[in-house]
């Protein structure tokens, strides 16, 4: 960039809305990885823990989503370490806070949950009928899968991209109403699905992108 | 009537530093270098001129045992950004019409 103090009022614009628009590049190719870490990550538990449930003492093998978190951490902070510095933004920010609002949801559910399954909590402050098991598995992979594709979708609008948009909708309906069709164990077919194309494909797909 | 512009931050380079500077808590040089293509030199020379103004603060630090500056945006520099783009507008209206 030169030096040049004779500048139009329409360059002074394109300037500021060039960096502004740098900034959104740069935070999108740094989601990249994120997302397809933790797509793989949610693809294979979802798989690993069907297999388990079907095969080898049925639900409670649902207490793997909790070393999946860890998991995902630690990656999370391998991949910050090789990530070139990146600041802090306004967008960055907001993104965050998207998705520490979706996990806070997301992890107090299941702790809820959980703590009713276990006998902790009365069963009745989770589910007003005494069929929690039913109640639970047919809708909280419905309501993580909505939840998911509302976060999905909104970091997608704040990026303005509409990969990130359209594979959040899809994984977010089609998750939605997928895990109601399969109760048990198949709906986390349902959510290895929500993964691949919520997380993964959209990764990819900005990760090939920025490689060109 | 048009408003005057700040000469500080009508200047190609300046400008692209404060834009970037205006929406991050700080960043750190190599990412401004990058992000606005400029040459290490020519970089420091300008950091340094609205360092002189008071528009950004610069922190000499370290990163591990690297050596690292940080650059952030000012109170008065974020003040300085806001009455530039209104004056901008002046200009943009006037050509618009």
């Amino acid at each position: 960039m030169e030096e040049n103090n004779n500048m139009t009022a329409e360059r002074s614009l394109e300037i500021i809305m060039q960096q502004i628009e740098s900034s959104r590049r740069t935070i999108s190719a740094n989601l990249a990885p994120s997302l397809i870490s933790w797509g793989t990550l949610v693809f294979v538990f979802a798989l690993l823990i069907s297999y388990l449930w079907n095969h080898h003492g049925g639900s409670v093998w649902n207490v793997l989503w909790a070393v999946m978190w860890g998991c995902g951490y630690l990656v999370e902070w391998l991949i910050n370490k090789r990530r070139p510095s990146v600041p802090n933004s306004i967008i960055s920010k907001t993104i965050g806070q998207v998705w520490s609002t979706f996990g806070l949801f997301i992890g107090a559910m299941g702790i809820l949950f959980g703590l009713a399954l276990g006998g902790v909590l009365p069963s009745l402050l989770t589910v007003p009928d005494a069929d929690v098991m039913g109640t639970l598995y047919i809708n909280l992979t419905s309501i993580i899968s909505l939840c998911f594709g509302i976060a999905s979708t909104i970091t997608g609008s704040i990026l303005k991209n509409r990969i990130i948009q359209t594979c959040g909708f899809i994984a977010g309906q089609g998750g939605f109403f997928g895990a109601i069709q399969f109760p048990g164990a198949e709906q986390l077919y349902v959510m290895a699905a929500v993964a691949l194309i919520g997380l993964i494909v959209p990764g990819l797909i900005i990760y090939s992108t920025n490689k060109r | 009537m048009f408003k005057p512009l700040d000469p500080l931050l009508h200047a190609e380079l300046r400008l692209a530093v404060m834009s970037l500077l205006v929406s991050t808590e700080e960043a750190e040089f190599p990412y401004i270098k990058e992000q606005t293509g400029a040459t290490a030199g020519n970089l420091s020379v300008q950091i340094d001129k609205l360092s002189a103004a008071g528009y950004i603060e610069v922190e000499k630090t370290f990163k591990g045992k690297k050596p690292c500056t940080l650059c952030r945006i000012t109170p008065t520099g974020l003040k300085a950004f806001q009455e530039y783009i209104e004056a901008l507008k002046s200009y943009l209206d006037v050509s618009s019409k």
